[in-house]
């Protein structure tokens, strides 16, 4: 499917900052983005003005307000008009955008954003508003009864159980207490998670991922400038996105088809990652993306803790490429990205990166 | 530019209605594509990626959309893509899908763009469901008043936009307007909504999609070979600026005009009025056309409403906009775009039907959005080297 | 202490169906629950489309599935929400009626959750008076035999065509800082603007931020700015009615530029000024609520002006300048 010659520039992520990962901020949207922007570009020795491309990726149902979005061009410096985009989509799928058009090759920096503020809504009363609307939507049907559905249905298949969930909870907020930017973290033993009560059978709270509000932000540039900005930028070697139908009553819940072929066209198996970021919002979705992937045990997953310590929607997928990027910058050789968006894992995206081009 | 040349080799619509009862929100976006599939001789099977752009999620009630319609696209375990960048959306999803072939990630791409306004209420929508909405025709009164002031021109040129794109809107079967008695009287007798807008020189509220097929140089290439023209992508651009400050000018916006020159350099365009055959304008209010004559130097600052006054705009004129009947004939919000887009790739292609500009070879598409902010631009010709 | 106000996106949606999913509907009011063939399978419930391939499904292969199914997964809702089908606790379920290759997402009313387990027969509890929607069956219910919820009104007379969708989201915003500082001066009829540190230029409306130079500005950067000022332009809006519309008289919205600044306040509304005799280079004055009136917010976006409720004529002469009608921003 993907074209025979393929894209051909070096594009690396040269740095990247997230805003602090809370409950709730008092920040409007746009000053979040203000702040994380200015904190991803000034570490580089770049303003706004050395920016040639903008792509920000938000929803108009998350801040509730349609056109949400324009009011935060106050953020990226627009003046002199620059060019740009947004997506409705997380901030990854708006790093890809960029990706695709550094590859004109006319252009050498750009900056992409993810960023939400969940605290001002109800997530219950506002995914049900993704889903079919003529069969799922008017029944109030939440990601949250999909993703209580899905664990079952990876239950009842043998391949994980609650114990397992909530081993992955444990490790994530363990991971969490060296990460700064984390919101849940700590030490949790398995048997006091397992005593809690379900939220919605077989999910319990430290299944589920916290509410956040946060902003992320990303400094791609084009081969030769990378280098010149920073020791080691993280290149982008391999990127793909797939989606798969999208009532999860057509699917097979246990498998994930669309991670996997974007990771075949990413180039997951040329060679080993040794990091792995996935956005996996509940415990059992890193157990089903690391089955996917064929992730071993030797792949460190979610070190950062994970979307399950800090879930900023919009922005929770971009700040996993960031994750990676850091493994890079630090001295790691490969890592992989991945982020996701709708019902039991509907879309997925899977970016590579590493220290050579 | 390293750039993979990309090509339309199909493009699709719908018959555009205040109301298309007749179809679910899937069937309307699948009646586009599957005419835009037919026009390149194409099946979903053959379509390696989806870009798919709309309008606020708010007008249909249905968040992120692109997950419901992967499959009625015919995504699984393709690509799906959702760009949201206002009014100027559906040139946006355009520029976006030519990016996927320019940077060689994939072949043959879907661009869709759609709006089932007949769902819900844009000026609801546009005012976040509060009291009060101004609308967009609100919003804009006060730039055209601007423009009319700073420029001179007579009332009149207003009510000869609208007629003229009502006049041409009878030759394209797919039009929601249609008005055969339409005339300089009907419009300026038509109530006044957002002063000095009246009825007749604004938009309508359409249900409706448009689908596009893109392509590479070998797919273009075959296409031609079989007999079927293509249209080259010559040059594509967004910008866009913020939403206010002290000096902005929204009747020259800089991020139209820094659009419109990327676009001309890349498809090395240095007289835009001599060398370009017609454009498609995104004109939802009828002034428009002549703010966009002048925002992309089509015509000289405070002279684009003479073009109009000679009659230089009109299908048989010198130089042609909206030979489709344009926005203030069919607009469904977020296909607008993509269908002036499309229109203007169908003219090269010489495949406009009976609202074809005889000879046409260039032609410039461009969308807005927002409060004139989001520019999307592009350039399409019959061949790669038109001025050769 | 942090203020917060409220907004509530609140819109009846009306969707149209379409030949599958209308049929779908029509059959729910007869009691009857249909799939669609494609190929060997029976997709329930039913698309216009594969949703492997996207290939057209045709609407004569419509079957009638069920009524009773087997449980294949579920999950209990403890908490339901206002948009869920029971208002006690219940589970989702993905159902496998009887003929049908995939499963339909319902509720299942079993008052306790050992009460379900997969593999547990269920059929529909019908509601009596039914209209064309997936909540005419209130819930499954343990068993083989489908029930109607009190007197049944029968089918639809006509194939439904047509579904309301009733969507109610509130969001609670915080208000920045520099709104409630504003607000609180338009109290003492005090307008505030904030100019910016690098290029001087003044903003108005509490936006906090110039995005010129992408910089926040703080209480520092308040200044003081005229009650007195000019329109320079203005539409007035013939008002289309819509669910929350407040408005049914056309009424207009001003751009005011401040005397002795470069500050226009856009869409301002005005007071005692008919429609008729708004006008460019018309002269106004701030017109201002009582203090002790309770000011709308109107959310987040709107609450900046707060006691300052419009513009007033100032009964001044008009100002002649022909650039002034081009300061809309």
């Amino acid at each position: 499917m993907v074209a025979t010659n393929g894209p051909r520039t070096d594009i690396a992520v040269v740095g990247w900052a997230q805003t602090p990962m809370v409950r709730r901020t008092d920040l409007s949207e746009t000053q979040l983005l203000l702040r994380v922007i200015t904190a991803a570009l000034e570490p580089l020795g770049l303003t706004r003005a050395d920016i040639d491309f903008t792509c920000l990726g938000s929803c108009d149902y998350i801040t509730g307000q349609a056109f949400s979005f324009v009011s935060n061009l106050d953020a990226i410096g627009a003046w002199p008009p620059k060019r740009d985009s947004h997506v409705e989509m997380d901030g990854a799928w708006a790093l890809y955008e960029a990706w695709l058009r550094l590859q004109e090759g006319d252009i050498e920096i750009a900056v992409v954003t993810g960023s939400g503020r969940s605290s001002t809504g109800d997530p219950t009363l506002i995914y049900p508003m993704e889903m079919d609307p003529f069969y799922l939507a008017p029944l109030g049907a939440d990601p949250l009864t999909f993703a209580a559905l899905q664990a079952r249905a990876l239950i009842q298949a043998g391949i994980t159980d609650e114990r397992a969930m909530a081993e992955v909870a444990a490790r994530s907020r363990r991971d969490a207490r060296s990460n700064p930017d984390a919101q849940v973290k700590g030490d949790a033993d398995i048997d006091t998670l397992l005593a809690g009560e379900y939220v919605r059978a077989p999910l319990r709270r430290h299944d589920l991922p916290p509410i956040t509000d946060g902003a992320a932000a990303m400094v791609l540039a084009t081969g030769d400038r990378a280098r010149k900005l920073r020791e080691r930028p993280a290149f982008i070697t391999g990127f793909d996105h797939r989606t798969e139908c999208h009532n999860p009553g057509y699917r097979d819940l246990t498998d994930s088809p669309s991670t996997r072929i974007a990771a075949e066209a990413a180039g997951l198996g040329t060679s080993p990652v040794e990091v792995a970021e996935l956005q996996a919002a509940f415990t059992h979705e890193e157990i089903l993306l690391r089955r996917v992937l064929d992730l071993g045990g030797e792949v460190a997953v979610n070190r950062s803790g994970g979307a399950l310590a800090s879930n900023p929607i919009m922005a929770t997928g971009l700040a996993r490429i960031g994750y990676a990027a850091n493994h890079v910058f630090g001295g790691g050789k490969r890592a992989l990205a991945h982020s996701t968006s709708g019902p039991c894992l509907q879309q997925n995206l899977v970016c590579i990166l590493e220290e050579d081009a | 530019m390293s750039t993979e040349p990309a090509a339309i080799v199909g493009v699709g619509q719908t018959h555009h209605k205040s109301r298309r009862h007749d179809v679910s929100f899937g069937g309307l976006v699948r009646e586009a594509a599957f005419r835009a599939l037919d026009d390149a001789h194409m099946t979903f099977a053959d379509i390696d990626a989806v870009v798919i752009g709309k309008a606020p999620d708010l007008f249909e009630g249905v968040m992120k959309p692109e997950l419901y319609l992967s499959d009625a696209l015919g995504a699984v375990g393709k690509p799906m893509f959702r760009v949201h960048t206002a009014g100027s959306v559906g040139g946006t999803t355009a520029i976006v899908a030519a990016s996927h072939v320019q940077a060689r990630k994939h072949e043959r791409v879907l661009a869709v763009a759609f709006e089932k306004q007949s769902e819900g209420n844009a000026q609801f929508a546009l005012g976040s469901g509060r009291g009060a909405s101004l609308g967009a025709g609100g919003a804009f009164a006060p730039f055209i008043r601007a423009y009319i002031e700073r420029s001179g021109a007579p009332e009149h040129i207003g009510w000869k936009v609208a007629v003229k794109d009502r006049q041409n809107a009878l030759k394209n079967p797919y039009a929601h307007l249609r008005i055969p008695d339409i005339s300089i009287e009907k419009v300026k007798e038509s109530p006044m909504m957002w002063e000095p807008l009246r009825y007749l020189e604004s938009c309508p509220s359409s249900d409706g999609a448009c689908a596009v097929v893109l392509t590479n140089e070998a797919g273009g290439t075959a296409a031609a070979a079989d007999g079927r023209p293509p249209a080259w992508i010559i040059g594509a651009s967004s910008r866009s600026e913020p939403p206010s400050f002290p000096g902005r000018d929204p009747v020259r916006p800089a991020a139209c005009v820094q659009a419109a020159w990327d676009v001309y350099e890349q498809a090395g365009i240095t007289n835009p009025r001599q060398q370009i055959d017609m454009a498609e304008l995104y004109v939802p209010f009828s002034w428009h056309e002549a703010i966009w004559l002048e925002g992309h130097d089509i015509a000289a600052a405070g002279e684009g409403w003479r073009m109009i006054d000679d009659d230089e705009t009109a299908l048989t004129g010198s130089f042609p906009v909206n030979a489709s009947g344009g926005v203030l004939s069919s607009n469904p919000i977020g296909a607008s775009g993509l269908l002036r887009f499309a229109e203007a790739a169908n003219q090269v292609r010489g495949a406009a039907g009976e609202h074809q500009v005889a000879g046409a070879k260039v032609a410039l598409a461009m969308a807005y959005g927002a409060n004139s902010q989001y520019f999307s631009t592009w350039v399409v010709a019959s061949s790669l080297q038109p001025f050769d | 202490m942090t203020r917060f106000v409220e907004n509530s996106i609140v819109f009846p949606y009306k969707r149209s169906l379409g030949p599958v999913i209308g049929a779908f509907m029509t059959g729910l009011t007869e009691q009857r629950i249909l799939g669609i063939r494609s190929g060997d399978q029976v997709i329930v419930p039913p698309l216009e489309w594969d949703p492997q391939t996207g290939a057209e499904l045709d609407p004569d292969g419509m079957v009638e599935v069920g009524p009773a199914g087997t449980v294949e997964s579920w999950t209990w809702v403890p908490a339901p929400s206002e948009q869920h089908p029971l208002g006690h606790p219940f589970a989702f379920a993905f159902i496998r009626l009887d003929g049908a290759s995939t499963p339909l997402l319902h509720a299942v009313d079993t008052g306790a959750p050992d009460a379900l387990r997969v593999g547990a027969r269920v059929a529909p509890r019908w509601r009596g008076s039914r209209v064309g929607h997936i909540g005419d069956i209130i819930a499954f219910v343990p068993g083989e035999q489908p029930e109607v919820d009190g007197p049944d009104s029968g089918p639809a007379e006509a194939p439904v065509t047509m579904m309301d969708y009733n969507a109610s989201i509130t969001y609670r915003n915080p208000v920045p800082p520099v709104l409630d500082r504003l607000r609180e001066a338009s109290r003492d009829q005090r307008i505030i603007g904030q100019r910016c540190p690098v290029c001087e230029r003044v903003y108005s409306g509490g936006r906090g931020y110039c995005p010129i130079d992408a910089v926040e500005l703080g209480e520092e950067q308040d200044v003081d700015l005229p009650h007195t000022g000019t329109i320079t332009n203005f539409t007035i809006v013939t008002p289309v009615q819509y669910p929350g519309q407040t408005e049914t008289e056309p009424f207009a919205r001003v751009f005011v530029l401040l005397d002795g600044t470069d500050v226009i306040l856009p869409y301002q509304p005005v007071v005692e000024l008919p429609v008729g005799e708004v006008r460019v280079g018309k002269r106004v004055a701030a017109a201002w609520a009582p203090p002790n009136d309770d000011i709308d917010d109107a959310g987040a976006m709107g609450g900046a002006y707060g006691h300052l409720i419009g513009w007033i004529p100032s009964g001044e002469p008009d100002v002649e300048d022909p650039d002034l009608v081009n300061r809309i921003f």
